[in-house]
């Protein structure tokens, strides 16, 4: 561990210098995830007849604004990255680095979010400009709350797509079953729809789940969705499900070694 | 030609039946989670900007169609000529005695993508039986416009295709092009004025979802249907002149 620390300042002028190259790509990685502003355009369009579960055109542009910034923050690519590697047998490499592959590309996806958040700031202000109302000044004690919960999301994000990566020592279609993961997020999380929309019966699961940990509970906090009452659970959760994730990688990635090494890799 | 071309690449993509199974299950999951938001709009309103719920599920049906589509035809072989250019392969497609952009355009066809269909089938045929039966007019308009839209939507990714002689990587390009048709999934009455504009003309996704889920609902007018025939025969146009260009100034990797 303190090893790795210590490797730490290297590894993010390697992983900036490998942002910084490809940074047209990643430019259109970020302008692709502009669903939040076709959700916002059609929920504001529903909340222009009068507000719905509470929320009015303000509340859906404050929700929406905060779904496009932390969905940036949270945003990482280790399943397509790692699929990859392992198929292609690149992985073999990575093991002989003295960092292990895992924390390495969790460094890289960690450099790039300083640009994400940067590209987001134009849109954002775009959305500022036209719905002024969507600003409410935040809470000084919801900040580091935020932070923190942005963290746990977005360690739940890598985690996750760590799982399914993970997956391909045995499986071919790794990726598949990432995707029907995704559609079940995209819908879930609180990405297309806040979930205060959802019917009554569905609240208490959604609440629970391991989707709003990895968005909606950081936008919803941002946005002052949440009652600071029960900001104590929500995050309590959260945190159980990063450490279930994290158990659940460590498993996985020694077994998937152990089944990789067969090979002869 | 077309025929023979279909086949070769269906024989392809068959030799993976598992991954045609796998991929047709998850494609029913995914298609359920698109109908999600549409359930949770119409539980909370009647209509929105005049749009009812099956008139707004019509719109996603023919989206659903546009989608497979895309991902059938059009997505796998923007993704073969990269491959075909970045490794000098395309001098053997461009020495076959037919012409080129027919073959670039149908080399690949990505089967597990027409799950799709029968889900947009599903969908639009509740859609229409919740409706009034619309005019025969509105029919043959509607059927026009969809048509048109698939031909402007293939303009459009031809297009895609031919930037990829100028530059290397444009993969990226098919994540920008997928995400901003996205939009077209709902009722273009959503969006504000210049978007709507956009989405008409440039990424013309409207042009198969709105504008036909307009005239089978009885709103069309022949404006409409003369929009649809000038954006799809204008993309066509514009795609084949910019596939020449780019077929002059290739010049391949190995000379």
């Amino acid at each position: 561990m303190i090893r790795c620390m210590r490797l730490v300042p290297a590894l993010v002028r390697f992983s900036t210098a490998r942002v910084m190259a490809y940074r047209a790509e990643m430019v259109i990685w970020i302008l692709s995830a502009s669903l939040p502003l076709v959700m916002l355009a059609l929920w504001n369009a529903v909340a222009a007849e009068g507000p719905i579960a509470g929320m009015g055109q303000g509340e859906m542009a404050r929700y929406f604004a905060a779904t496009l910034l932390v969905n940036q923050l949270t945003g990482v690519w280790i399943v397509w990255q790692l699929n990859y590697e392992i198929r292609t047998g690149l992985l073999s490499t990575q093991l002989l680095r003295p960092v292990h592959p895992l924390w390495h590309n969790a460094v890289w996806m960690m450099t790039a979010l300083p640009i994400r958040a940067l590209v987001m700031l134009p849109i954002l202000g775009a959305l500022l400009a036209w719905r002024p109302d969507l600003w409410v000044r935040p809470d000084p004690l919801m900040l580091p709350v935020f932070a923190l919960s942005v963290a746990m999301a977005w360690a739940l994000a890598f985690l996750v797509q760590a799982t399914f990566a993970i997956l391909s020592f045995w499986l071919d279609q790794s990726i598949g079953l990432f995707g029907v993961w995704y559609s079940g997020w995209a819908l879930l999380s609180g990405y297309v729809a806040p979930l205060a929309l959802f019917p009554d019966w569905a609240q208490r699961p959604l609440r629970f789940s391991p989707f709003r940990a990895m968005l909606g509970l950081p936008v919803e906090l941002l946005g002052g969705f949440v009652s600071p009452r029960e900001v104590g659970l929500d995050l309590a959760v959260q945190a159980g499900w990063v450490l279930g994730a994290l158990v659940l990688v460590r498993v996985l990635w020694r077994r998937g070694l152990r089944h990789y090494g067969a090979y002869g890799a | 030609m077309v025929g023979a071309l279909a086949r070769v690449s269906l024989l392809i993509a068959m030799q993976y039946r598992s991954d045609f199974v796998f991929n047709g299950l998850t494609g029913l999951l995914r298609t359920a989670a698109l109908v999600g938001p549409l359930l949770l709009v119409f539980q909370h309103r009647e209509t929105v900007s005049g749009w009812t719920g099956p008139e707004a599920t019509l719109v996603m049906a023919l989206f659903l169609l546009l989608s497979s589509m895309t991902g059938a035809l059009m997505e796998p072989n923007l993704g073969a000529v990269v491959e075909h250019i970045r490794r000098g392969t395309l001098d053997l497609v461009l020495l076959k005695p037919a012409d080129a952009q027919l073959l670039v355009s149908l080399s690949r066809v990505e089967p597990s993508r027409l799950w799709d269909l029968p889900a947009a089938l599903l969908l639009g045929g509740w859609a229409l039986a919740q409706m009034p039966a619309p005019s025969p007019w509105g029919v043959i308009g509607a059927i026009i416009a969809v048509l048109s839209g698939l031909a402007a939507m293939y303009g459009l990714w031809l297009l895609a295709i031919c930037t990829s002689f100028y530059f290397v990587q444009v993969d990226n390009l098919r994540f920008l092009l997928m995400s901003a048709s996205e939009a077209g999934r709902w009722p273009l009455s959503l969006f504000s004025g210049w978007l709507r504009v956009v989405l008409l003309v440039a990424v013309p996704v409207g042009v198969v979802t709105t504008l036909p889920a307009e005239l089978l609902r009885g709103r069309g007018s022949w404006e409409m249907v003369a929009t649809a025939v000038a954006v799809g025969t204008g993309f066509l146009v514009v795609s084949r002149l910019a596939w020449r260009r780019a077929l002059a100034s290739y010049t391949s990797a190995s000379s």
